[in-house]
């Protein structure tokens, strides 16, 4: 029964953590066709900006998240700019690849402008609230994690209201139907392009600051959160952004599972070991549609 | 076409013969000129991995699948040639070749699953098995692979020698494993076989409709290129004497995938040429680690717009302008060949932008 229990509740905090990282990668996948190799930097970067706020300024959480929001913001548009903007419409060159190895050159140069920054060693990040409440036996749920659940929540919710009803919204989902169309019907599409991978990163921006309070800050905090969110899309079918956030809680599910009852090391070769399952049986992912390529 | 030209004559421009030869003899004469243990030592590794970056690029760039586990088979031909010579006390050359064939064998493996994929579907499954490959000897247990600390004690080859020998023996060796690798390619994918795979690649309906099996075809490819990357990863165990899981993973991916884009990917000289540049600026660096994987990244973003095609189609455009140029000294033509000869060298351009010098 404690087992379930505390598997029931890592699961809705990994998961919702997951799902962050993941919206942000499925739906840059979804409107530019890139599979953004630099989100994990952004959870990073988040962290950092969440250790400075908090720790070295000593100033609110709630800052520290607006922060974080703001400097991976900007930080995602610069990597568009960069390392995906000259590449779109090239002939002879396989966008999604090229796009695949620019963006992982680009994570290459955060993480090695952080270490030099930041150095080697992590950094202490305070939690957003202490406390906790007494579930059952030895389980017990923290405050932070609630919160951090809550905020998560909040912001796919907030997410897939933007999307749905406002027409800045409207306009990225055009694009991620039918570039041309889109096109057509006046969507600037070189100004959604920047400002869809700048949204994208400040939300794991803000996972960051989550992941860096659970654990630490450091210039390699961004490795397992971008190979984690790398399984959630496949699971979830690239592009499809109720399939990430369903996927995220299923992965959080088998992590937690597989951390209670086989043990910890091994929750992520069983996590892999369920993706190659899962591409083999269904290629495109649980929820995923077959899409051509396109730019 | 009613009559197939024999593939293995005709495109081969003695030039381009005579060049490879000439810089394969002044490699094999560098460390008779640099008596430096430790310069040979770092040039031998470096040969390691034009190996392994020869065959990962005969995946990604001639055979265009979009394969990031080659690692993968690079560390069971590591480990597979390792754990021979520790247990079954297998000779070294033997180990070599048990490695290549451990790789194959994955590389079929791995094979298998991806047939159903395309594109980046199929980067991330392969990349995922390797990931699965390197936890899997890290958090071995039972002591086969020495878990995270890795592989001690592996008994490699020319130890009767003095340093420097041994140091110049290595790098022979290794440099013969390049050389024969480099020249197979190069007759590889001139063949029906090469052919068969570059079309695939380029137009796998039309392949398909010319009655070319993808699903054969890309097996055999990771085979081929399976096999390669696992002598080259036994080739590492024993002249490290050891290996350890941290040859997987992120960070030594993005050099050797750096390093095939720097020189140019889907090209014969590129994956040479990158391994070398690449190796040249880590080596410059090496008194500023932190500056290293910040400068090759800014490298590669900087190459991949700026010249997309890498380092080495570039310089066989230059090549091609030079060898006209030079033709043009000897004999003026008449107008005539003139025209046909600058639409042949067009065309051995195309040629060689598809297949590399």
């Amino acid at each position: 029964m404690s087992d379930v229990l505390s598997i029931l509740v890592s699961t809705i905090v990994l998961g919702s953590i997951y799902g962050l990282v993941a919206l942000g990668m499925t739906l840059i996948y979804g409107i530019l066709r890139v599979l953004d190799m630099s989100q994990g930097s952004m959870v990073m970067i988040g962290g950092f900006v969440g250790w400075a706020v908090m720790t070295s300024a000593g100033l609110s959480p709630v800052l520290a998240i607006a922060a974080a929001f703001a400097a991976t913001f900007c930080f995602g548009v610069l990597t568009q700019v960069v390392s995906v903007q000259p590449l779109i419409g090239r002939r002879g060159t396989d966008f999604e690849m090229i796009t695949f190895i620019t963006t992982f050159a680009v994570a290459m140069v955060l993480a090695n402008l952080a270490l030099q920054f930041f150095g080697p060693r992590q950094k202490n990040v305070p939690e957003l609230v202490s406390g906790s409440i007494h579930l059952y036996e030895s389980v017990s749920l923290p405050y932070q994690s609630i919160v951090m659940t809550a905020v998560a929540v909040a912001l796919m919710l907030a997410f897939a209201l933007f999307l749905n009803r406002s027409r800045f919204g409207i306009a990225i989902r055009a694009v991620a139907q039918d570039l041309d169309a889109a096109r057509l019907m006046g969507v600037p599409i070189r100004r959604v392009f920047p400002l869809v991978m700048g949204f994208a990163s400040a939300i794991a921006g803000v996972a960051g600051v989550f992941l860096a309070t659970q654990y630490f800050a450091s210039p390699t905090a961004g490795d397992q959160p971008l190979l984690i969110a790398l399984i959630v899309v496949i699971f979830g079918g690239l592009g499809s952004l109720q399939g990430a956030i369903g996927a995220a809680y299923a992965i959080g599910l088998i992590q937690a599972a597989a951390s209670v009852w086989v043990s910890t090391t091994w929750a992520l070769p069983i996590l892999y070991g369920v993706i190659v399952l899962v591409l083999v049986i269904r290629p495109h992912g649980i929820a995923g549609r077959s899409l051509e390529a396109r730019l | 076409m009613t009559r197939r030209p024999n593939p293995l004559h005709a495109t081969f421009a003695p030039e381009k013969v005579a060049i490879g030869a000439a810089l394969a003899v002044l490699a094999a004469l560098v460390p008779l000129i640099y008596p430096s243990t430790y310069g040979i030592g770092v040039m031998v590794t470096m040969l390691v991995f034009v190996v392994l970056n020869i065959s990962w690029n005969f995946l990604l760039g001639i055979a265009g699948v979009w394969n990031f586990g080659q690692l993968a088979m690079f560390a069971v031909g590591g480990y597979g040639g390792g754990l021979l010579i520790i247990h079954a006390s297998l000779p070294p050359w033997l180990a070599i070749a048990a490695g290549g064939v451990g790789g194959a064998l994955l590389a079929v493996l791995l094979a298998l699953p991806t047939l159903r994929l395309y594109g980046i579907y199929t980067s991330l499954l392969t990349f995922a098995a390797a990931q699965v490959v390197q936890l899997l000897i890290q958090n071995d247990t039972s002591g086969t692979t020495g878990g995270a600390l890795g592989l001690p004690q592996v008994e490699g080859l020319f130890g009767g020698l003095d340093p420097l020998w041994s140091a110049r023996a290595w790098y022979w060796l290794c440099l013969a494993f390049v050389i024969v690798v480099a020249a197979g390619l190069a007759l590889l994918v001139r063949t029906p076989f090469g052919l068969a795979l570059r079309t695939l690649r380029d137009s796998s309906a039309y392949a398909a409709a010319r009655g070319i099996d993808p699903r054969r075809y890309r097996v055999l490819a990771f085979a081929l290129s399976g096999a390669v990357a696992g002598v080259a990863g036994a080739l590492y165990t024993l002249y490290n004497g050891s290996i350890s899981p941290t040859v997987m993973g992120l960070t030594p991916m993005s050099i050797y995938v750096t390093m095939i884009v720097i020189g140019g990917l889907g090209t014969i000289a590129g994956p040479i040429v990158g391994t070398v540049l690449v190796t040249i600026v880590q080596q410059a660096l090496i008194d500023h680690p932190g500056t290293q994987m910040t400068v090759l990244g800014v490298v590669l973003i900087a190459i991949v717009v700026f010249v997309p095609r890498g380092i080495a189609f570039e310089a066989g455009k230059l090549r091609d302008r030079v060898v006209r140029w030079m033709n043009e000294e000897e004999e003026a033509p008449p107008a005539g060949a003139v025209a046909a000869g600058s639409s042949q060298s067009q065309e051995s351009r195309l040629l060689a932008g598809r297949e590399g010098s």
